[in-house]
């Protein structure tokens, strides 16, 4: 189990430079350029992400009755764009899929090949669901700068400066939520089908980051949610991209490599001990 | 005749009880999915609680409503989720050349393809939605109202899955739009039809048809109307009777995949 993908220091083996990160480059090339061939596929995604972008267009649409009207401090554009950037991450990274790979591959025994393979098994599935979003992710954010613009208007203030920043912010999101996936599918070494735990993570991100940024929930529950992994996966960078300020920008930052240093331990942890329960029948 | 028909509900019957039999070997499991798939849904709740905070109505809707379209949502899907799952995955049989088990039997093929699979969470979105409507004291003729509209819903979901996934005898791909349009009407359904106006208002009523399955169901349950009674069984029958016109339709042109395969 990951004998050589453990390390991540480069090794010098008889004057050949060996470099472990290498191989997970290889797997996220051969993954993107898979999912190169099929763009037309994850382009038929869009409708279902339309569907959901309409309905919270005519939603806020009802629920902003004055123009200018503010609702938790987002103007009803704002609010419109916020939600679009959230599905936008959501659809762009089909961090289900990846979830649903490691599961079967538990449930299927398929993983006791895979771990004595010269990579870690979770650093391959996340090098494998980076080469899926770097190509959903941009497709999806061309459709929802094309649907924002034409069905709800620009994004007031949008700082196109700063696009840098808000990039490094939904990559490090996407990651985070990636990771607590994966730990939440690790648990299928103990339980047959760790499926429903998804589901509750999902709904749980998609009900209260998704939909609606924090602001909108009781003053009281505020400073729980944003201890939440919510606040990196979703809220974090989608309230940059609709209210960029550079010390948000920060704080956010800040969360999001805490986050993800305290997901990558416990994933390691829950792995390491997963796999020692691991009873494979002969086939 | 008749014992032909008695014969082919039997089938179907001993074909969902071992559905059944088979998801609850492992009891875990089995719990897990039924109570999680409840706890998923009411987790939606919270949505409708901060919007209800903004606003006192959503839509022309109150709370009370909210909770019935629901409650009626979640019991149609998860009832022909129950009884007919593999409508909404035909489109993989067809594309991969499966129906050639179903076209052995000496039974009715579309009846045999449809009731061969049971989703198990299902369980819970109809549990839950049974519950949720309960909570809001229909009172006994609400609710047998609510019992009919789950069957009337259960048929529109499921004869515009089967309708969809049907295309696939002619179209290629259809497996992939069939469940994109299927989501995306359950989707529609969760939200009030008075957030739609105009052109997609009459789309939502009549071509993707959760206006059918959901909204006149929930109108006539809170305010009795013969008309939109009469339109939604009317329309229940009508889109059934085409999704299984277009079904044998295409059936004509399936071609087998070779494909070696047991039915168990």
């Amino acid at each position: 189990m990951g004998k050589y993908g453990d390390k991540s220091v480069s090794m010098n083996i008889k004057g050949v430079r060996f470099r472990p990160w290498r191989k997970y480059a290889v797997i996220y090339r051969s993954v993107l350029m898979e999912n190169l061939q099929y763009a037309a596929n994850i382009a038929m995604g869009f409708f279902s992400y339309f569907v959901f972008i309409f309905i919270f267009i005519k939603l806020w649409g009802y629920m902003y009755r004055t123009p200018g009207e503010l609702i938790a401090g987002y103007t009803k554009e704002q609010m419109i764009w916020y939600v679009m950037m959230t599905e936008m991450m959501f659809f762009g990274s089909n961090a289900a899929s990846v979830a649903g790979e490691v599961a079967r591959d538990i449930r299927s025994g398929n993983i006791a090949y895979l771990m004595n393979k010269p990579y870690h098994y979770t650093l391959y599935i996340l090098s494998r669901y980076t080469g899926e979003w770097s190509i959903r992710l941009p497709m999806y954010a061309l459709l929802a700068v094309v649907i924002g613009t034409v069905m709800v208007g620009p994004l007031p203030h949008f700082r196109l400066t700063a696009v840098p920043a808000m990039a490094v912010c939904v990559v490090l999101g996407l990651t985070i939520h990636a990771v607590f996936k994966l730990c939440i599918s690790l648990f299928s070494f103990w339980i047959e089908d760790a499926t429903p735990f998804q589901w509750l993570y999902d709904k749980l991100i998609l009900v209260v980051g998704v939909m609606f940024p924090v602001e909108i929930f009781p003053k009281a529950l505020q400073p729980l949610l944003k201890m939440t992994p919510i606040y990196t996966v979703c809220y974090g960078p989608a309230k940059l991209i609709v209210d960029f300020s550079p010390e948000k920008c920060l704080e956010i930052l800040a969360a999001q490599i805490l986050y993800l240093t305290v997901g990558c331990v416990l994933m390691s942890l829950i792995y390491r001990k997963g796999v020692r329960k691991l009873y494979v029948n002969g086939g | 005749m008749l014992t032909a028909a008695k014969n082919q509900l039997r089938v179907c019957l001993l074909s969902m009880k071992y559905n059944m039999m088979r998801e609850m070997v492992n009891k875990v499991t089995f719990l897990t999915n039924v109570c999680f798939m409840v706890l998923n849904n009411a987790s939606i709740l919270v949505q409708w609680i901060i919007l209800f905070r903004l606003r006192e109505d959503v839509g022309g809707y109150t709370f009370r409503e909210i909770l019935f379209l629901w409650g009626l949502t979640a019991a149609s899907f998860g009832l022909s989720h129950i009884l007919f799952a593999r409508a909404f995955s035909l489109s993989d049989l067809i594309i991969r050349g499966k129906l050639d088990s179903y076209l052995v039997q000496p039974k009715n093929v579309l009846v045999s393809v449809l009731t061969s699979s049971t989703d198990i969470s299902a369980i819970g979105d109809f549990l839950y939605g049974v519950a949720l409507v309960c909570a809001c004291r229909p009172g006994v003729g609400g609710f047998f109202l609510f019992l009919l509209f789950t069957v009337t819903g259960t048929a529109i979901f499921t004869a515009f899955a089967l309708l969809l996934g049907s295309l696939s005898f002619w179209f290629v791909r259809m497996d992939i739009l069939q469940g994109q349009m299927v989501m995306g009407a359950v989707s529609f359904a969760t939200y009030p039809d008075g957030i739609f106006e105009g052109i997609s208002r009459f789309l939502l009523y009549f071509i993707v048809p959760v206006g059918m399955a959901v909204w006149y169901p929930v109108h006539v349950i809170v305010s009795f109307h013969a008309g939109m009674f009469f339109a939604v069984l009317g329309y229940a029958c009508a889109l059934s009777v085409t999704a299984v016109a277009v079904f044998y339709r295409g059936l004509k042109r399936y071609a087998s995949g070779n494909l070696m395969e047991a039915r168990m």
